[in-house]
């Protein structure tokens, strides 16, 4: 899947260490999500979309 | 459940580390003259404790990891599993049919082998598969090197209290010296890495 991950991220400026701990994750499985290498768990990606205020269809998509 | 950190694991797999050395060097070696077998088996075992420690220690580790490091951790280990597996297999039907002689003491090498071909999986899952890097940085490599310099001047403490270096001892020395070889390559890597990256 393709994601926003890191414009999001970007956007708030904050750094992978900075939302990996805000989604209490590791930096790697931050690093992995927004390279398109993972693709994260249905509870996961709720977390993502509510941290960042969005539906979880603007933040992931199918390739 | 609370993610584990690496300071705490890290410490604590330091302190079974230096358990189980202090088990084979002063422990192990009474069992080979041991009396009794009941005293033989015990004396024989003690040093599996400390690992069965460190068993507990990485399961707790993996269990408290996130869903990403859970894929790479187990998948590392089903990697490594089925490699141990496959040599497994070839090396008993060569025993059995008689064109490798294999003794029991084989199955030593089993638990360390398995975190070997798990190590080097984790790695090539993090760093060449996704595209990340395995969190070895300079602190855990100087930690690593601590460890293997404290577990050394152990032995070498040990065979300057008995007044000799047994055979026993210098296994245990040589069988450090690859792991040592290792870290120092690793940190040797990073170095240039970092000097080739400044450039």
């Amino acid at each position: 899947m393709k994601n926003q991950v890191r414009d999001l991220r970007g956007g708030q400026g904050w750094s992978q260490a900075d939302l990996a701990e805000r989604l209490d994750v590791s930096r790697q499985t931050v690093n992995a999500i927004e390279t398109g290498k993972y693709d994260p768990s249905l509870p996961l990606a709720f977390k993502i979309a509510r941290l960042f205020g969005q539906p979880i269809e603007a933040i992931f998509e199918p390739d | 459940m609370a993610r584990f950190s690496e300071r705490r694991y890290r410490s604590q797999m330091a302190v079974a580390m230096v358990a189980y050395m202090a088990a084979m060097l002063l422990v192990w070696p009474l069992s080979r003259t041991a009396a009794s077998v009941p005293l033989k088996v015990l004396l024989a075992v003690v040093p599996v404790l400390p690992m069965l420690f460190v068993i507990g220690l990485m399961a707790r580790r993996i269990s408290a990891s996130d869903e990403f490091e859970q894929r790479v951790h187990l998948l590392a280990l089903g990697a490594s599993t089925a490699l141990l597996g496959a040599l497994s297999l070839v090396g008993g039907f060569l025993a059995a049919a008689g064109v490798l002689r294999l003794d029991g003491t084989i199955l030593i090498w089993v638990f360390p082998v398995t975190m070997i071909g798990y190590g080097i999986a984790r790695w090539w899952l993090l760093v060449r598969h996704y595209g990340g890097s395995t969190g070895c940085d300079g602190a855990s490599l100087r930690w690593q090197l601590g460890l293997l310099v404290g577990l050394v001047l152990m032995v070498l403490a040990v065979a300057w209290w008995r007044g000799q270096l047994s055979d026993f001892q210098a296994g245990l020395l040589i069988g450090m010296a690859p792991a040592a070889l290792v870290v120092l390559a690793l940190a040797l890597w990073r170095r240039l890495r970092r000097a080739s990256g400044e450039d």
